[in-house]
């Protein structure tokens, strides 16, 4: 009879064994990396902070930005495990690679150094969110994973800037046009930078942003406007980015993040008021300054231009012809209480919301960006700022920010400011340029503000009501509450602590 | 001396037989015919005699023609039972032939499966050949009487394995020649047969026990049959008349409330895509983050996939799907529940083993069956909005609680403008749905079967028809099936049946699911207005446009099973067989979303659907089945010996294959190739190949049929595992002790005719894991670099190469006693079953970066109890007569290991949260609990621990279990139970004269449901509002209140508590049948041997707390978002002819 009855074959898979021959192997294995790269996840974690709120009371992430959230959220373990699947990859790639027969040991060593990077992007987020870490470096197995500790940060800190220094020395600094998109030199070495500003390691992380910007491929995309935009993918201020086609491997940031009106956009992470106050007049002032020329009765007038790059105001275009009109009863779907699907701030995200994407919502092809130009000349200012090292190339660095642009011309900052108002001003400036790219989270637990720009309601628009009061709009049921004692680090997922049970638990959690 | 069959074989003419006068014979002959009945005589009696027909009347009863034939001639006739009849001269019976064309459904072939092996030994009176007389025989004689001492006119006598035989005479009395080592079989209707050893004696006088269907009845077991009263195990068994008697859409739901230990979740479903889960004995396992539901399963549990409880189901020897078998084609469904039953089948066993036999052809007469019914189908469960102004006053007083500024619609002038409203497309009421897009559609179904034979062919043939409408539009199904059994007698010791069976289904739903609709997202709207376009909510949603034209989801699958079996008796007792069986599913299925754009002017809201797409799914299986089986069956004095080896394999091939496109020229095009030609396009699929190999035996053994021992065992081999995990071995013992057929119990005897007691213990298994999960593999996984997209290959999955078999070791204790002449049946079984190394996709550390592999790890214990007690009443004078059944079920489960991991919570705050810990029974409903509701705010200050930040008067008081001040994960416990701890079933039949009235009742207690979306937010988001929370929620002058304060879109209130816990438990009348059958005087009339019509209801009532929420009990927990249970009101007819 069948011999063969018990010994079946899959057809839907791939033997281990039969893989890890060839060059293309190692190619094949190293394209899958990037597949853990960050998406729009980052824009999320924006949406914990006081520039963003997430839309939705049932969302799961709702209740961490409410500060109503336990180690059991999944917010918090879909991170975890998100980074630690990502980790795998790596480790799984670079114990395997060394297989491979071949004399392009040149092309292996790239890819070993991309594998490299790409773990080290990953403990970088870890340690951000969660401190200490189990620091994992090889492909381990079950019982392996039930013994694991957590490294402290400084360890992981420790890790990530040697082996994104290892990757930089691997890694080519540009590609061949297939290849573009692939992590390069500069990205290793960028985020090194910002890993060591992370860790208060300002020293290393000037000198790696300096490293970045004397490699001198880099530079500002002319337009802020169109930073974001189909035209400008992989333009000069692109370091390391997440690549997406439409159709094939598509993203859906139009239908995430555009304003409620437009099809079946879901307006799920919204700008809030406490952004909006925070981009200057074009004098360069604060709107709190009297000789700012802020119209309280005209708010949104007379702003830094990245205002409006960055959010959709009253007024607007949208894609589908109509205008925006967020404010309450205004007729339009947009309108704020017309359903919890419109904004509850009367304020969209407008980054990666492109009127291309309108016809397809759910089916576009926009790259995310992950580390760009302006955030190494904001570290390399900030590093500087807090070593002291008050110098001309740190005004030229931020001020090249705030002007260098055709489209952005903030005045540039006086060469008498102190370091405490430097550090002020390149805080709001991190803020406003990097506004839903993921930084602003880390940002606020380390300068350790997030105790004060949390707690209490979200607020929105501001809007002249039927009655001619100016009315600001203010997001019903939502009170934040932030506990200094626990919140600056994330828990430790529970599920992970029950089947891990050697691992310990952030203080106050 | 021969004997004959005189319907088969012609008797010659006497030369001066008038044409117009026919012999006596042939008349009986025709009458039998004509009336359907059994008219036995002995050949002397009537052999020459001719009558001329004019006596007879086709008008006349039987009676009367009988008395005028017989009458003229000095012979009389007696009725024997109600359908047979004996025709008696005077003179002594002494060497006769006995006819019988149609053999009485008592005849000597009792302990063989009717179905599989209905040839098996009848051929000793069927046979065609003629029979010369043994040498050496003596004549025997001797008076059969029954047990109360009446002598039994047309009892038969047969020779064993021969067809050589007699009946007995008007005064019970029979003679017959024999060779002295032969044995005799004695049978007649209404009693049980008896073998009698002639061991060299003369004369030989019998009682014979009058039947009692319970003990003789043949039950189905694993490859063959047993008689009850031998049955050393816990098996369950019900029969056609059980199974026709209510009209279902598929055989899960007549199996409902009938068995003890079975609990039959019906939970709805769509037409043709229902679902009905079959739980034997508990949940023995679970499945962490295995969530493969295909669509619409997940109703009740939550996300976790819990069809690895699914009962193995065999029909005709075959493992096939319960829901395809026409109910019609059934004529036993056997539950093997303990270990020691399905032991047998070894690895496929421990959620037990349901076993379909399919109806067969029985006896020469063609028979033609026709079963139909016409139902309309009624949703039951409308849940009550909230009534205009209540709902707007209570938003007012949500979004007052909030804080926030009013929304226009909700200024005392709009809500003014609202109720006095009649222009309901300007002003529309909230929510209509319910209302509105249910309504009432009718189902059919008809079988028609038509069977008969020979000694050497019989078949039978059945066709059914099934067109079921759904209560929302576009939803239905039909089912046409053909299915040919059949059957063919070679030799007396050859005989070889095949069959098969045909199917295709049709169902159709919209693609858009608009039920989630009728309680979500979908306030407000009008459902359709005058113009024709659809009203949206702010939402832009609207069920009865997603219904209407939101495009359609239509499956086919045609279904095709078959298979031949041989089986070859080598020598007396020994028996060969095989069966060889092949079964396919061709799936295919066009899911088509059309693309429209609906704009509601009213309230300014515009749905846009942009691309039509379709997504084609062509799904295949192909398996193959090959049994091989040799029985041995033999008696040594009071020994009695059963045994049975076996091998079988199975193989399995199944393919996927989906393909999508989208942007079609318009919503009518749907072929797959005029979709958009570009990057939008995609296809995917994958093979699987299944393969079990398996190596079984059978010892039976009794003593004089009062001590009883069986031993199972099988080595099972499995695809599925690797290395020496690949086969297991899966053993039984039991043994079973009549008590009743001791001596002692002799003064007993008319109290409690029969009395057993049995244990039994084996060990069984369970293989339901994911094809080559041992399999060390990479899967596809691409990229895109500057526009080009690449591939890629990655692990995703960790492999578990020491994956093993999941095993079940269950101790069960029964007793099976039956008391009043067997009116009164009892049967009580107590079981233990733990589950060890159960095969769970158990969490593992994130940090190990992969899917988490199957595991065995862990232990579940189910223990409970079963009762089963059943009158069988008598007809009284006046034709009066009821039958009732109770069944009763615990089952206590609990999970008694994790190997040290877990607990396993899923689920969140806004939807049911299960837990797998330790010391809980599985799926633990986890959460809060509570105290009341806050009533000033010095309690608040006082208490402390609050769920959010600004807890105010109104708002539930959680209760801050380990007392540390805060109310979070840590402060959650064991709030319900999602399966019941008690099932049970009472099922009534009375009958009176041609009337008969069935009704079954079922139900659960110690189950909760836990309420989930629009009807837990009490419109605390913008949900359907249960017209419950009318007036009863807190405000500061109604304290007292049931429900908190309403606070607009804030979850404070509503956070996963005992609060959001229902008690579950119900009593339902599931069925009430009235059915009057014609009087067969009548019937025969228009040449018909039964005319049966009835009316029936089923899920007529329900008892339930659930009922105030107009929830349905059997539906589980969640957002209540399933399609609608229904209420069936069906007219239904049977004919025979």
């Amino acid at each position: 009879c069948d011999r063969e009855l018990l010994e079946t074959i899959p057809n839907d898979r791939l033997s281990e064994s039969l893989f890890w021959k060839t060059e293309n192997d190692a190619r094949l294995a190293a394209n899958s990396l990037y597949t853990d790269l960050d998406s729009t996840n980052l824009i999320s974690w924006d949406a914990m902070t006081d520039i963003a709120h997430t839309n939705q009371p049932f969302d799961v992430q709702a209740y961490v930005e409410l500060g109503q959230y336990d180690a059991t959220s999944s917010k918090v373990f879909g991170e975890w495990a998100k980074a630690y699947k990502g980790v795998r990859a790596c480790n799984y790639f670079l114990e395997n690679v060394d297989k491979v027969v071949t004399t392009n040991s040149a092309l292996i060593n790239q890819f070993k150094g991309e594998a490299k990077a790409l773990r080290a992007y990953q403990y970088l987020k870890l340690a951000s969110l969660f401190g200490d870490v189990p620091l994992v470096t090889t492909a381990i197995s079950l019982d392996d994973s039930r013994a694991l500790t957590r490294t402290p940060i400084a360890q992981v800190w420790d890790f990530v800037d040697k082996e994104l220094s290892d990757a930089a020395g691997l890694l080519p600094t540009t590609y061949a046009a297939a290849d573009k998109g692939r992590i390069t030199k500069g990205a290793a070495i960028g985020l090194r930078a910002r890993a060591n500003l992370l860790a208060g390691r300002y020293q290393q992380a000037a000198d790696a942003a300096d490293q970045v910007m004397k490699l001198g491929i880099y530079g500002l995309n002319d337009s802020y406007e169109k930073l974001f935009s189909y035209a400008a993918e992989n333009n000069k201020e692109v370091l390391l980015d997440r690549q997406f086609i439409k159709d094939t491997y598509p993203v859906n940031t139009f239908n995430l993040l555009g304003p409620y009106s437009q099809k079946s956009a879901q307006s799920t992470y919204v700008p809030t008021k406490a952004l909006a106050d925070m981009y200057e007049t074009t004098a360069g002032k604060l709107i709190t300054d009297p000789s700012s020329g802020y119209d309280p009765a005209n708010p949104y007038a007379n702003r830094d231009p990245r205002l409006r790059f960055s959010n959709f105001l009253t007024g607007d275009p949208l894609p589908s012809g109509i205008t925006f009109r967020p404010e309450p009863n205004s007729g339009t779907a947009d309108a704020v209480g017309n359903t919890y699907i419109a904004s509850t701030t009367g304020f969209n995200i407008k980054k990666y919301v492109n009127a291309e994407d309108y016809a397809n919502p759910a089916n576009n092809g926009i790259n995310i960006i992950l580390l760009r130009y302006a955030e190494i000349l904001l570290i390399y200012a900030e590093a500087k700022i807090e070593l002291n090292q008050l110098d001309a190339s740190v005004l030229t660095a931020i001020n090249t920010v705030r002007n260098g642009r055709t489209d952005v011309k903030q005045p540039s900052i006086s060469s008498t400011a102190t370091q405490a108002e430097l550090r002020t001003i390149v805080r709001r400036e991190r803020a406003v340029e990097l506004a839903f790219e993921g930084v602003r989270l880390f940002d606020i637990r380390r300068w350790k503000i997030a105790e004060t720009v949390i707690p209490g309601p979200v607020y929105g628009i501001t809007y002249k009501a039927a009655n001619g009061a100016l009315t600001t709009v203010e997001v019903v049921a939502v009170n934040r509450t932030f506990d200094k004692s626990r919140h600056y680090l994330w828990p430790i997922p529970q599920k992970e602590r029950n089947l891990t049970p050697t691992l310990s638990q952030n203080p106050g959690w | 001396q021969s004997i004959a069959l005189a319907s088969h074989v012609q008797q010659k003419q006497p030369d001066d037989t008038k044409v117009a006068s026919r012999q006596l014979k042939d008349v009986l002959n025709d009458l039998k015919t004509q009336y359907g009945v059994n008219i036995m005589f002995e050949l002397r009696t009537v052999e020459g005699i001719s009558v001329s027909p004019e006596n007879l009347s086709s008008k006349a009863t039987l009676e009367k023609n009988l008395e005028n034939l017989l009458r003229p001639l000095g012979l009389h006739y007696k009725k024997v039972n109600s359908n047979s009849y004996l025709v008696l001269g005077e003179k002594k019976a002494k060497k006769v032939a006995f006819f019988d064309s149609q053999l009485p459904e008592s005849a000597p072939n009792q302990e063989q499966n009717p179905l599989a092996d209905a040839p098996v030994k009848t051929s000793a009176t069927t046979a065609l050949a003629v029979v010369k007389t043994e040498i050496a025989a003596d004549p025997i004689t001797g008076t059969v009487k029954s047990q109360t001492g009446e002598t039994l006119p047309g009892i038969n006598v047969v020779i064993k394995n021969t067809s050589k035989g007699t009946s007995t005479d008007a005064n019970g009395k029979y003679t017959i020649e024999a060779p002295a080592n032969a044995i005799l079989v004695f049978s007649g209707i209404g009693f049980a047969t008896q073998e009698v050893p002639v061991n060299g004696r003369s004369r030989l006088d019998i009682s014979l026990v009058s039947d009692n269907k319970q003990l003789d009845e043949v039950v189905v077991v694993g490859y063959g049959t047993q008689k009850r009263n031998s049955l050393t195990n816990s098996v369950a068994q019900i029969g056609a008349e059980e199974i026709a008697r209510r009209p279902v859409s598929n055989i899960q739901q007549s199996l409902q409330g009938q068995l003890p230990g079975v609990t039959v979740l019906d939970q709805g479903g769509s037409p043709g895509r229902s679902n009905t889960a079959i739980r034997v004995r508990g949940i023995t396992t679970f499945n962490i983050n295995g969530i493969s539901n295909t669509a619409g399963t997940n109703n009740g549990t939550g996300g976790y996939d819990m069809s690895k409880n699914d009962a193995l189901v065999i029909v005709d020897g075959i493992e096939q799907r319960l829901a395809d078998i026409n109910p019609d084609d059934i004529e036993t469904v056997t539950i093997l529940k303990d270990a020691a039953s399905t032991a047998i089948y070894g690895s496929r066993a421990t959620n037990g083993v349901v076993l379909v036999t399919t109806k067969r052809a029985k006896g020469s007469k063609v028979q033609v069956e026709y079963n139909g019914y016409y139902a309309s189908q009624n949703s039951i469960n409308k849940p009550h909005m909230m009534g205009i102004e209540d709902y707007m006053r209570m938003q007012v007083a949500a979004y007052t609680n909030a804080g926030s500024p009013l929304p226009a619609r909700f200024t005392e002038q709009s809500i003014q403008a609202y109720i006095t409203a009649t222009d309901r497309e300007k002003y529309p009421l909230p929510n209509t749905w319910f209302q509105t897009v249910l309504h009432s559609a009718p189902q059919q179904n008809h079988t028609l079967a038509v069977s008969g034979g020979n000694e050497a062919i019989r078949t039978r043939l059945s066709l059914r028809y099934q067109d079921q409408a759904g209560i929302i539009t576009h939803y239905g199904s039909k089912i046409g099936e053909i299915r040919l059994n059949t059957d063919y007698t070679i030799s007396p010791k050859l005989r070889v049946s095949g069959d098969i069976n045909y199917r295709y289904n049709y169902s159709q739903a919209p693609t858009v699911d608009p039920v989630n609709f009728f309680l979500h997202g979908s306030l407000w709207a009008v459902p359709k207005y005058a113009d024709g376009t659809y009203g949206l909510s702010t939402q832009g949603n609207n069920p009865l446009m997603y219904a209407e034209i939101g495009g359609d989801s239509k499956r086919s699958t045609d279904y095709l099973a078959g298979y031949v079996k041989g089986e070859w008796e080598i020598m007396d007792g020994l028996t060969f067989s095989t069966q060889l069986a092949g079964r396919g599913f061709f799936t295919q299925e066009k899911n088509f979303g059309n693309s429209y754009v609906n704009f509601d002017r009213n309230a300014n809201v515009t749905k846009t659907v942009a691309n039509n797409t379709l997504n084609e799914v062509r799904n295949t299986l192909r398996e193959y089945t090959l049994i091989n089986l040799l029985t041995y069956e033999r008696r040594f004095g009071d020994h009695n010996v059963k045994a049975l080896l076996g091998y079988s394999q199975i193989g399995n091939t199944q393919t996927f294959l989906t393909a999508y496109r989208e942007r079609f020229y318009n919503n009518d095009i749907q072929s797959i190739g005029q979709g958009a030609n570009d990057g939008t396009k995609s296809n995917s699929g994958n093979d699987a190949l299944y393969g079990l190999r398996s190596y079984f035996g059978r010892l039976n053994y009794d003593y004089n049929g009062k001590y009883l021992v069986e031993v199972n065992g099988r080595y099972d081999g499995s695809s599925k595992f690797t290395g020496e995990k690949q086969y297991s071995f899966f053993p039984s013992f039991s043994a079973g002790w009549r008590l009743s057929k001791e001596n002692f119990w002799q003064g007993l005897q008319k109290t409690v005719n029969d009395l057993k007691v049995r244990g039994s213990w084996g060990i069984t298994g369970n293989q339901s894991v994911n094809l080559y999960s041992y399999y060390a593999s990479l899967a596809a996984s691409g990229y895109d670099f500057n526009g080009a997209a690449v591939q890629g290959y990655r692990q995703t999955t960790l492999a578990n190469t020491n994956l093993g078999w999941e095993s079940t070791t269950q101790l069960d204790l029964g007793l099976d006693a039956s008391f009043l002449r067997g009116r009164v049946n009892l049967t009580v079984d107590y079981y233990k079953k733990t589950t060890n190394d159960i095969l769970l996709n158990l969490d593992i550390p994130a940090t190990v970066g992969l899917i988490a592999p199957p595991q065995n790890a862990g232990s579940v214990e189910n223990k409970g109890w079963e009762f089963s007690l059943n009158y069988r009443g008598a007809k009284n004078a006046s034709g009066f007569q009821y039958n009732l059944g109770g069944n009763f079920s615990i089952n206590e489960n609990k999970v008694i290991d994790l190997k040290g991991t877990g607990p396993y919570i899923i689920g969140s705050d806004i939807d049911p949260r299960y837990i797998i810990a330790v010391g809980l029974p599985i799926n633990t409903l986890w959460g809060y609990r509570t105290d009341g509701l806050f009533q000033t705010q010095q309690q608040i200050t006082e208490y402390k621990a609050t769920y959010a930040a600004n807890t105010k008067p109104g708002d539930v008081k959680y209760i801050d279990a380990n007392g540390d001040g805060k109310i979070d994960a840590n402060d959650m416990t064991n709030i319900g139970n999602t399966f019941p701890k008690f099932t049970f079933g009472l099922n009534s039949n009375f009958s009176f004269r041609n009337f008969e009235l069935n009704l079954l009742f079922q139900g659960a207690a110690k189950v909760d449901t836990r309420l989930a979306g629009a009807l837990a937010e009490m419109g605390n988001q913008e949900g359907f509002t249960h017209s419950l929370y009318t007036n009863n929620y807190w405000t500061p002058d109604h304290t007292d209140a049931r429900f908190p304060r309403p606070l607009k879109f804030d979850l404070r209130n509503v956070a996963t508590s005992d609060r959001l816990i229902i008690d579950g438990s119900y009593v339902r009348l599931k069925n009430i049948q009235l059915a009057y059958s014609l009087p067969a005087a009548i019937a025969n009339k228009v040449r018909l041997n039964r005319i049966r019509t009835y009316v029936s209801a089923t899920n007529v009532f329900t008892i339930s707390k659930l009922n105030e929420w107009n929830l349905d009990p059997e539906a589980g927990s969640g957002r209540a978002v399933y399609y609608p249970q229904t209420a069936l009101y069906t007219l239904g007819l049977n004919l025979q002819f």
